[in-house]
């Protein structure tokens, strides 16, 4: 008998066993796939708000050319800069139009003169917005009002740190609980399997050939629980991606990329069957002594 | 397979087992180990197979001294040891077959080489129709011919038998000598054979070890003349 038969053996002989052990590692991999894509929409939201134009400078009215010029050459100074927009008072007043055409009363009222023009400033590396909104807020005489978004990122930042923290905790619990859990189960399964054990020693089985089974066993715990488990994930991911997405829009929160599911497939595979073999692993050596 | 007891002794607490056991069994011999319980046969068995190390003294397998073997080279060892137990010890929810290719399985055979052993075995000891039923299907007899075909499909150096005969009625009791005296003059197979069966020794003509209380009392190599070959019969009757 293989020892791939000889584990399929042991997995059927005691179904229960094997499905708690099989339920375990599916909760374990759900929680950890759920966090790793909540965790990447997180990371989504947060680069579309690190590379939008983070700094709008307001200028204020009566600036003349060369005025808003000498600013604009300023701002371009500065490293990492991807982009200066300058906005008229006239194109403000056409992309407030834009942003209202559904409310003809805010748009009546509105004349380009009582908008002001700006700057809109993205850069490749946020530490720059802030030396610019702390270099240009205290030109006072020039710059009326400056908009960052500091905060936005700032609490952005916070939340996925949280929601990474709280991810790497759940899912170590899990992890450890499904590794104790699937040591005691391999024992009681070796338990139960003492006879045999007893039968193979003396009819010249070696220590490998005794413990290869129960490994094996382990491993295949680990793929199919791994499997199952961001299944799970992956059609709840599909079934709501859609309004999630219209949620955080431009923001795509729920990737629709097949090679992160690929790596994100592999990598728990290849994890769980490594969870799977350890369990197995501590079990066999706590329970096999020759 | 060569065996040597060299001045052998194996306590268990305070009870001495065996004391002072010595004797060779040559390649290709035939002996039975008699004596009553707790005479100390099952232990020299136990001692063959190396499951219990002695106290003191010395087993030899060809030239392996069991005692100084390494864990790794004990499991070769009883892989070339074919073992049929008085309980049989075969695995409870495995098949007749799979019993037996189990055996061949640890001593590394190919599938094939497994699936066509196990139909000579099985054909050896008339288990054709029940190979696929598992051991609480089958009555004494049976058990005891799965456990001797388990122990011939590997071809091994040495049988040891340990009371073979103890719940097959007489017919079986002589078809199973029958078949292991054809392996022995066949295949030059060592075999120790206990038991406490006298028709069974009287059946054949060969070297009896008698046992009591852990001591060798007789041993029909040493008190037996070249020309009287049945003279430990005798010997044994009186016993």
């Amino acid at each position: 008998m293989t020892p791939l038969k000889s584990a399929w053996h042991h997995i059927r002989r005691s179904p229960f066993q094997s499905l708690i052990a099989v339920t375990v590692m599916t909760i374990s991999f759900f929680s950890l796939s759920f966090f790793v894509i909540i965790s990447h929409g997180m990371s989504s939201v947060l680069n579309f708000f690190e590379t939008k134009p983070e700094v709008t400078i307001f200028l204020k009215d009566g600036l003349d050319r060369s005025t808003v010029e000498g600013l604009q050459k300023e701002l371009s100074n500065y490293p990492k800069i991807r982009e200066i927009k300058f906005i008229s008072k006239d194109k403000a007043l056409e992309i407030y139009k834009e942003q209202n055409k559904n409310n003809p009363l805010l748009t009546e009222m509105v004349t380009a003169s009582i908008l002001p023009a700006s700057f809109e400033v993205s850069v490749s590396d946020p530490k720059i917005l802030e030396q610019i909104a702390q270099n240009f807020s205290i030109k006072t005489s020039q710059v009326d009002e400056i908009i960052y978004q500091k905060d936005i990122i700032n609490s952005l930042l916070i939340w996925t740190d949280f929601i990474r923290k709280t991810g790497i905790i759940i899912v170590s619990v899990t992890t450890a609980i499904t590794i104790l859990i699937i040591t005691v189960i391999i024992g009681m399964k070796i338990t139960n399997r003492k006879e045999e054990i007893s039968i193979s020693r003396l009819l010249g089985a070696s220590n490998y050939y005794v413990k290869r089974p129960f490994l094996i066993e382990g491993i295949i715990y680990g793929l199919t629980g791994s499997f199952v488990g961001l299944l799970i994930t992956f059609i709840l991911s599909a079934f709501f991606a859609g309004r999630i997405n219209l949620f955080f829009s431009p923001v795509v929160f729920i990737s629709s990329d097949y090679r992160f599911y690929a790596i994100l497939l592999l990598s728990s595979l290849s994890l769980g069957s490594l969870i799977g073999f350890t369990a197995s692993w501590i079990g066999v050596k706590r329970n096999i002594k020759f | 397979m060569k065996v040597v007891f060299d001045h052998v002794n194996k306590s268990f607490g305070v009870i001495n087992a065996l004391k002072d056991i010595n004797f060779t069994v040559e390649p290709g011999e035939f002996i039975f180990l008699v004596g009553s319980s707790g005479a100390g046969k099952s232990t020299i068995l136990k001692l063959i197979l190396n499951q219990i190390r002695p106290s003191s003294g010395e087993v030899v397998l060809d030239d392996h001294h069991l005692s100084k073997l390494e864990k790794n080279k004990i499991d070769k060892i009883r892989r070339q040891i074919g073992v049929i137990f008085q309980d049989y010890q075969l695995i409870p929810d495995k098949t007749v077959e799979e019993n037996i290719a189990l055996a061949l399985d640890i001593n590394n055979f190919t599938p094939s080489l497994i699936s066509e052993k196990i139909e000579k075995v099985i054909n050896q000891v008339n288990l054709n129709s029940r190979r696929h039923l598992f051991p609480s299907q089958l009555s004494g007899g049976e058990l005891q011919r799965t456990a001797l075909a388990r122990a011939l499909a590997i071809e091994p150096k040495i049988i040891l038998a340990d009371e073979p005969t103890g719940n097959l009625d007489a017919e079986n009791s002589l078809n199973l000598l029958k078949l292991l005296k054809d392996i022995n003059e066949l295949l030059n197979t060592t075999i120790i054979m206990s038991t406490h069966n006298l028709d069974i020794i009287k059946s054949l003509d060969k070297r009896v070890i008698s046992l009591n209380n852990g001591e060798i009392i007789s041993d029909s190599q040493n008190i037996k003349p070249a020309s009287e070959p049945k003279k430990h019969h005798t010997h044994l009757s009186k016993k």
